[in-house]
């Protein structure tokens, strides 16, 4: 009689236990999948910056160092991009850029070949810490000396 | 002489005393756990409607995106002269009404953006001029109506308007 009880009270509150798991792992990834919208926004307005940047002048894209993390920062009407780091909220942005090398014969971008001075790869990055962890989303592309 | 085979019947005192305690504990459990899931539940749907007023920012972002140029701009409103299918001119105004979003069609009032259980609660326009065109960058402040905790959440975009780039 006792161990039948015990079985069946063991049995309920594993369940008990694990639907309560469950449903809180439903708003930590609920909450991760807004923070990742946000991160969405974040990473094209990253884009936008820098496209800001190219169309005031390409110097100021090709002025930059590589490889480097530049943080965007919104100062007088504008976007810039600071090596001084800064954060949206939770979240922290960086912009980062490579030199391109286009193929000798072809002129396709590869990775021999000379360098393409008039072409750069941006790596936009946005990461967030969630439940202990840090999340990251990055976008990258490639962005060309168009106007002058 | 009669046979003495009485066998017990009942549960001793220690006996209930256990079980009532036991019983006790897993209700407490049960109760705790419908607690838990029914706070998380109404998290997750205001999570939900928060990740959908997202679309609020994805359509503004569409419009300029497409425009030629600012019609019109101030802290929480915004002009837009864009053009339709047939390439005819025509602008896009958003204007924040209250705690609604609403969408203006050459002056026509078309709707709300955001959903009755989202409250928009800040949103703001500001123009930034280049060498080559114009973008706008944006906040947008929402709420769910839902929450008692009334949390607000921030997007932030910056577009480029594309239209005669």
């Amino acid at each position: 009689m006792v161990i039948e009880v015990l079985i069946a009270v063991s049995i309920i509150a594993v369940s008990i236990l694990v639907a309560m798991t469950v449903s809180q792992k439903s708003v930590y990834v609920s909450r991760q999948a807004f923070h990742a919208t946000q991160a969405a926004f974040l990473l094209e307005e990253g884009a936008e910056a820098v496209r800001i940047q190219r169309d005031n002048a390409w110097t100021n894209i090709s002025g930059l160092t590589a490889d480097t993390d530049y943080y965007p920062t919104f100062s007088a009407n504008t976007w810039t991009l600071s090596p001084t780091a800064n954060m949206v909220g939770i979240f922290t942005r960086t912009v980062s850029i490579a030199n391109v090398n286009r193929d000798n014969t072809t002129k396709d971008i590869s990775t021999t070949g000379a360098n393409d001075p008039g072409t750069k790869l941006i790596t936009v990055t946005v990461s967030w810490p969630e439940g202990g962890t840090t999340i990251t989303k990055t976008l990258q592309f490639y962005i060309s000396d168009i106007f002058s | 002489m009669t046979k003495n085979n009485k066998t017990k019947h009942g549960y001793v005192l220690l006996e209930l005393l256990f079980y009532i305690s036991f019983f006790t504990i897993l209700s407490l459990l049960a109760i705790d756990a419908i607690i838990t899931m029914a706070r998380s539940f109404r998290e997750t749907s205001i999570q939900a409607e928060l990740a959908r007023s997202g679309t609020i920012m994805e359509r503004i972002g569409r419009e300029i995106r497409a425009s030629y140029d600012v019609g019109a701009i101030s802290g929480n409103d915004l002009t837009l002269n864009t053009r339709n299918d047939t390439g005819a001119n025509k602008t896009v105004k958003f204007s924040l009404s209250g705690s609604d979003l609403e969408l203006l069609e050459n002056g026509v009032l078309t709707g709300n953006l955001n959903t009755p259980n989202i409250d928009v609660t800040a949103l703001s326009f500001t123009q930034i001029t280049t060498a080559k065109g114009k973008a706008i960058k944006i906040l947008l402040t929402v709420k769910s109506v839902n929450d008692t905790l009334v949390r607000t959440q921030d997007f932030y975009d910056t577009v480029v308007l594309r239209g005669d780039y």
